[in-house]
């Protein structure tokens, strides 16, 4: 990992649902233009972590900085703003909006109509079933295409840091296997990527390197290959 | 037959200030999921406003409908700000409590600020009659429902087209996602409350014209808008139109053929065969929630 040059710096980050702590304490940095996996049981906070990262969450303390500008407790429009997106857990694509009105709302931000239509054109590039299916309610989607077009509309902001929330969940083996091929893409194109998974092997083979999180710390860091390699970390931590 | 044309006329124009009306409150639910009780006080204050800027103000019907519209913009925006932020997420009896409290509030201050009389609005247009075949109606109602008709087309074409419209649409589906897209919620709520506050006051200023307007209105105006709203099915556009023709039709062909004294009670008999047969409406929304 480079060092000199931490994209997203993250220091002692506690986060606290009520009186619940769910994060005790979190290091972790992204380089630019890596694939970081965020791996771990049910439960162990790397959700909270993605939802404090982008400002859906408030941390109780800690600091996040992105390109050495603190921007822990922004809120999640201004998180947005900075280049950083977030595609949740569960897809949250908005179901009654056209396939075409959920990409042009992943560009809110972006004053330019035109600017907005280049993005969108480029989003049919990558996905041509959404061009196909553009007028249709979102909700009508299928699973895999649901993912789709919820990584598409994250990408709609044109991030430099993107996170992904279990974009396997639900799908089928066949369909996992093009979301990571997307990723791979996305992440070829410059596009820094954190990912968070419960499927431990497509994690760790997406990812050049991994963060293992259990009860809201961080208890092991290291290549992705070298993860995947071990029995004893998989078996300790994943139960896999 | 004749007869029959004239309540007919009769029945859609009134259906068109309730359209107008139940729009406001099927909005804020619809996209916000509070029941505005305070709904017919908005209107009451449209009406009592619309009053004072026109007799007391001197400006004519037309700015003095742009000024209330601002005002009552403004109005909305800062009760959805400072009362109604309070209560968001906590599940809909908070709101109803905390907008059954604002209409009292604002009924009994308009009483003490503007008395118990009705008030005229001067119009613009005259009462003269105009013939369209056997029915007849007045300029200044016909006036009306274009005005009425303008608004809710705006409305329409507002939530539809426009950036605001989408990013409101997006709140209401899925506020966690709206945030992520960088839509700041709080002002699409406060928006929101703002344009139902406007298409209420704007019915209530329009109906001041041709009736006359009380500060005492505000509870009727409420429960009719709520029968709208329950027939054409809670949070739906379409419905609140086709809600309300069908019950200023029905009220007016009752009034006509069986008695005029006891109109109110076809809402009434509406809301109850509503619930009974079509629970969700004619037009529910809640298809859309999936």
């Amino acid at each position: 990992m480079n060092h000199i040059n931490p994209l997203l710096h993250i220091r002692d980050l506690h986060v606290a649902y009520g009186k619940a702590a769910a994060l005790h304490g979190i290091d972790l940095d992204i380089a630019l233009g890596e694939i970081v996996a965020l791996i771990g049981a049910n439960g162990a906070g790397k959700s909270t972590t993605l939802r404090a990262i982008s400002g859906l969450l408030k941390p109780t303390s800690g600091s996040i900085t992105w390109e050495g500008k603190n921007i822990t407790g922004w809120s999640a429009d201004l998180v947005v703003a900075q280049g950083i997106a977030h595609c949740p857990e569960e897809r949250h694509i908005w179901p009654a909006m056209t396939v075409k009105e959920n990409l042009m709302l992943g560009g809110f931000l972006c004053r330019s109509h035109v600017e907005v239509e280049d993005r969108i054109g480029m989003a049919f590039h990558r996905f041509p079933r959404l061009r196909e299916r553009q007028k249709q309610l979102a909700g009508t989607l299928s699973g895999g295409e649901q993912q789709m077009l919820a990584i598409a509309r994250a990408l709609m902001s044109e991030p430099r840091l993107l996170l992904l929330d279990e974009p396997s969940l639900g799908l089928s083996p066949k369909m996992a296997d093009e979301v990571f091929e997307v990723v791979r893409e996305i992440n070829a194109h410059g596009v820094t990527v954190m990912v968070v998974e419960q499927n431990v092997y497509n994690a760790l083979s997406v990812a050049s390197r991994a963060y293992v999180v259990e009860t809201g710390r961080i208890t092991t860091s290291d290549d992705a290959a070298r993860l995947l390699k071990d029995p004893e970390v998989l078996n300790a931590y994943l139960g896999a | 037959m004749d007869l029959f044309l004239q309540f007919l006329a009769n029945g859609l124009v009134t259906g068109t200030f309730y359209a107008l009306s139940a729009l406001g409150l099927t909005l804020i639910f619809g996209l916000m999921r509070v029941v505005n009780f305070a709904h017919g006080e908005f209107y009451m204050l449209g009406g009592v406003l619309g009053w004072f800027v026109t007799s007391h103000l001197g400006l004519d019907f037309f700015s003095g409908l742009i000024v209330v519209a601002a005002i009552m913009a403004a109005f909305g925006w800062l009760v959805d700000r400072v009362l109604i932020e309070r209560v968001r997420g906590q599940g809909e009896e908070p709101g109803i409590l905390l907008t059954i409290g604002l209409s009292i509030f604002l009924a009994n201050s308009a009483l003490l600020l503007a008395g118990t009389a009705p008030h005229k609005i001067e119009g613009p247009l005259p009462n003269a009659p105009v013939f369209l075949g056997p029915v007849v109606l007045t300029e200044m109602r016909i006036f009306a429902v274009a005005v009425c008709a303008a608004l809710i087309l705006g409305a329409h074409l507002l939530i539809k087209k426009t950036k605001l419209g989408r990013a409101m649409r997006a709140t209401f589906q899925d506020p966690m996602a709206a945030q992520l897209a960088g839509i700041k919620t709080a002002r699409v709520y406060a928006s929101t409350f703002a344009l139902g506050s406007i298409l209420a006051a704007s019915a209530g200023m329009l109906l001041g014209a041709i009736y006359s307007t009380q500060v005492t209105i505000g509870g009727i105006v409420s429960l009719k808008a709520f029968v709208v709203v329950i027939l054409g099915g809670m949070g739906s556009f379409g419905g609140a139109i086709v809600g309300g023709l069908v019950l200023g039709v029905a009220e007016a062909l009752w009034g006509g053929y069986v008695s005029t004294g006891m109109v109110d009670i076809v809402g009434f008999i509406i809301v109850i065969l509503t619930l009974i047969f079509k629970p969700y409406g004619l037009f529910s929304a809640r298809a859309e929630r999936v």
